[in-house]
């Protein structure tokens, strides 16, 4: 699976993707078709590089950045030259022109990458012969001819177009001969340049990255991860980008949360509007964050490697394929299962599932999933309204309402008896009065007398939900 | 010819034709061979497919572009391979036409070129850009009236306009509509203030009160028949971001609100109002005002079409000039007499 394949995933990938100030259209491309990192050496590799950059955008200035920056965007994907070069082909001019364009790049970012010391970081291929071939009268620009200095009789044949224009279609005859002939030997001279010429494009695309990724760290305040070896991972002070800058557009501040889990089930319930489904999709963005190497958008981070990364959030209704939302749902987790039983370490974060099915049925089946996940290689979190029965699993819970205002902090509670807000939550947002009333007198007939809407706003102890639900 | 001279005084021209076959190929063929290469540095390009040997439609002969030596110029890739000069390549763009990218080179050669530029108006944008950025002096553009938005004022700063037989050929109408393609292409510019105001807003309708405040109309477009201009007792001018059509002036017509409302538009591509219309509303008083403007340079003719009727070219040159108050050239005969 490459990062193509997962972009689209609704932990919100592709806006921290979009977030990146890549210069050029090709690094776009190839960090698309990059395949998800699944072993701890790339992992750790790939954060040393990009550890190096970040070095290097805290010690350079803006305008150097900028230049760079610049330079990068000269970055044109020639791989199809490349291939013609590599099948001895002859190239035409177009086609040497890139090649010089790209050997001209090449050399001035490397240049810039050993004034650095980021030379060992990222290696460019040395394509100063290349430029030599391409460059006779030694003009050092980035543009390119059959050059006259390329042959004699060439060069006459011009001067003499110039002083006999109406001769010219006969001798531009002649000279497309000659031009070709100097076209074929460039080329000949050229075909064991073809590796160093499509790594140094690689490489360039993956100094244009690291530099994008390293101001992204420093722009959105992402931190690097440290590895995790017992398969448990645990994060501080984890916010999810997208999420914060929404709240901040609207002046609003985003709470970090932090939270640890891998080996047992971890089940979060909550409060409607608890921020349980942005926990997940933080927790399945910051996986794959840290799997194609990206900062990480926690103060701290230390992450399990995992070989597969399932994210099911419930209302994916699939139109197209004519399920409803509890088939499409169901087909789904049927999918986490299976690769469960596979020899694979896979995460799975599933949001509230059997969420649209009745409750009897959906409480089973959410107990069962928690057992049948349970296994050793899949690290589970699962959201839920269920009140499940008692399991291994841990059970962390959204604090909840407190003085009107909602805590997202996580708690660890010994069972997972789900919080019994919703009435409250639903009354908060100036919802129908009647509606809510007689919901309570519904859940609760001997204790309506008298209970009404104001007297019953602020957050219930555990207690009066324990008798709510009686 | 004095209109050369005149180019000179801008950084871009484009040259357009009301219709194929109006000798607009001719028109910049003639500029390119009279413009003062030695102290210029001058690029042109064309929009999309052009400088064919045949005519795509009509199969009658098309006359090619011929590049002086120094010009720089942008073409398709596949043109590019078809070239008949000797030339250096600048640049290869990431601007994809159906005839492959972009490319501009240098002529280090006269000779001639089939030209197939940018196929959308950011990318043109850009190539012109990218070109007085490189210190080119002059950037010319080869357009078509059918696609003008590509060579409006947002692009270039002045322009050739061509027109001839191909488009009419009863004189009269010819004169008729090609004075009132250059009536809307001489729309006079709005005031400094309002140009700055209105230039960053791409969409909608707008008007402006007396105060100078500035509201949106809430429409779906200015096509739309629902427009109503309720609360707008106080409107001192009407901006209309997008297409200017006949429905939206007749109603701004009849609307004894807006009757000392200045109507304001992009700029002239964006006007597609019937002449009937157009006039009705200067009639009863309206005015029409554009944010970005060219500036028409001269007029030329091909007096011929391309289903062999001629009309007179002294005739049709002298009505024309007298009724747009321009000078009108009729280049085939002008290089006869050179």
């Amino acid at each position: 699976m490459q990062l193509r394949d997962h972009i689209e995933s609704p932990c919100g990938l592709r806006y921290v993707f979009e977030q990146l100030e890549l210069q050029s259209g090709y690094t776009r491309r190839w960090m698309l078709d990059m395949p998800m990192m699944r072993k701890g050496e790339d992992i750790v590799q790939a954060y040393d590089t990009l550890r190096k950059f970040v070095r290097f955008v805290e010690q350079v200035d803006t305008p150097y950045i900028n230049t760079l920056q610049f330079r990068l965007q000269g970055l044109k994907d020639i791989r199809t030259t490349i291939k013609n070069l590599g099948q001895q082909a002859v190239l035409d001019d177009i086609e040497l022109f890139e090649v010089k364009h790209l050997a001209i790049l090449a050399v001035d970012v490397a240049e810039r990458m050993k004034a650095h010391g980021l030379d060992e970081a990222v290696r460019i291929p040395d394509l100063n012969e290349v430029i030599t071939i391409l460059d006779p009268d030694g003009l050092k620009m980035a543009s390119f001819y059959v050059y006259d200095s390329y042959c004699q009789e060439l060069r006459d044949l011009r001067s003499k177009m110039r002083q006999h224009p109406e001769q010219q279609e006969d001798l531009l005859l002649e000279c497309a001969e000659i031009e070709e002939g100097v076209r074929r030997d460039l080329s000949k001279q050229l075909y064991r340049f073809a590796k160093p010429l499509e790594e140094a494009q690689v490489a360039m695309a993956c100094i244009d990255m690291n530099l994008a990724k390293a101001l992204q760290i420093k722009q959105l305040g992402l931190s690097f991860p440290t590895i995790s070896n017992d398969g448990i991972s645990r994060y501080e002070a984890m916010f999810h980008p997208q999420v914060k800058d929404a709240l901040e557009m609207r002046k609003r501040v985003f709470q970090p949360v932090n939270i640890t889990f891998g080996q047992k089930p971890t089940l979060i319930t909550g409060a409607n509007m608890g921020g349980k489904t942005v926990v997940l999709k933080t927790l399945t963005l910051c996986q794959y964050l840290f799997q194609y190497g990206f900062g990480i958008p926690a103060a701290k981070a230390d992450i399990a490697v995992k070989d597969e990364i399932y994210f099911c959030i419930g209302d994916e209704q699939s139109i197209e394929k004519g399920l409803s939302s509890f088939a499409a749902e169901m087909k789904n987790i049927d999918a986490v299962i299976k690769a469960s039983r596979e020899d694979k370490k896979i995460v799975a974060l599933i949001d509230e599932p059997a969420r649209t099915t009745n409750p009897t049925e959906g409480t089973a089946l959410v107990s069962a999933l928690v057992k049948v996940l349970g296994g050793e290689t899949v690290s589970l979190v699962m959201t839920t309204h269920y009140d499940i029965e008692p399991t291994d699993a841990r059970c962390l819970r959204v604090k909840g309402f407190e003085g009107g205002t909602m805590n997202y902090e996580l708690i660890e509670v010994q069972d997972g008896e789900v919080p019994h807000e919703a009435l409250n939550i639903a009354e908060s947002l100036g919802i129908d009065e009647e509606w809510i009333e007689t919901a309570r007198r519904i859940l609760n007939p001997s204790n309506s007398i008298g209970l009404d809407s104001k007297g019953s706003n602020s957050t219930p102890s555990k207690n009066e939900k324990g008798e709510g639900n009686d | 010819m004095t209109f050369i001279n005149e180019i000179l005084n801008y950084d871009s021209l484009s040259i357009v034709g009301l219709q194929k076959n109006t000798g607009k190929t001719v028109s910049l063929n003639y500029v390119l061979d009279r413009l003062p290469v030695e102290r210029k540095r001058i690029a042109v390009t064309s929009i999309g497919i052009d400088g064919e040997t045949t005519d795509q439609v009509t199969l009658t002969q098309k006359p090619e572009i011929y590049l002086r030596q120094g010009m720089y110029f942008g073409t398709s890739e596949m043109h590019y391979r078809q070239k008949r000069i000797v030339s250096e390549l600048i640049d290869v763009s990431d601007e994809n036409t159906s005839l492959g990218r972009v490319v501009t080179a240098k002529a280090l050669t006269g000779g001639k070129i089939l030209l197939s530029g940018p196929s959308s108006t950011s990318g043109l944008k850009r190539w012109v850009k990218d070109m007085h950025r490189i210190g080119l002096d002059l950037v010319i553009i080869d357009g078509a009236l059918s696609r003008m938005s590509l060579a409006s004022p947002a692009v270039s700063q002045c322009m050739i306009l061509a027109t001839g037989a191909a488009y009419s050929t009863n004189m009269t109408t010819l004169v008729q509509q090609t004075k009132f393609i250059v009536d809307l292409i001489n729309i006079d510019l709005a005031d400094e203030a309002t140009i700055k105001m209105l230039m960053p807003i791409e969409k909608g309708v707008w008007f402006v009160d007396s105060e100078s405040v500035l509201h949106e109309i809430k429409t779906v477009s200015s096509l739309s028949q629902e427009m109503r201009f309720e609360g707008m007792d106080d409107c001192k001018m009407l901006y209309v971001a997008g297409a200017l059509v006949d429905g939206f002036v007749e109603k701004v017509r009849k609307n004894p609100k807006l009757k000392n409302t200045e109507l304001v538009v992009r700029d002239f591509t964006k006007i597609f109002v019937s002449p009937q219309q157009y006039r009705m509303f200067l009639k009863t008083g309206g005015t029409i005002r554009v944010l970005q403007k060219s500036k028409l340079i001269a007029v030329t003719v091909n007096p011929t079409s391309p289903l062999g009727v001629t009309l007179d070219s002294d005739t049709l040159c002298a009505k024309l000039s007298e009724a747009i108050q321009l000078p009108v050239y009729d280049l085939m005969k002008c290089k006869e007499c050179n």
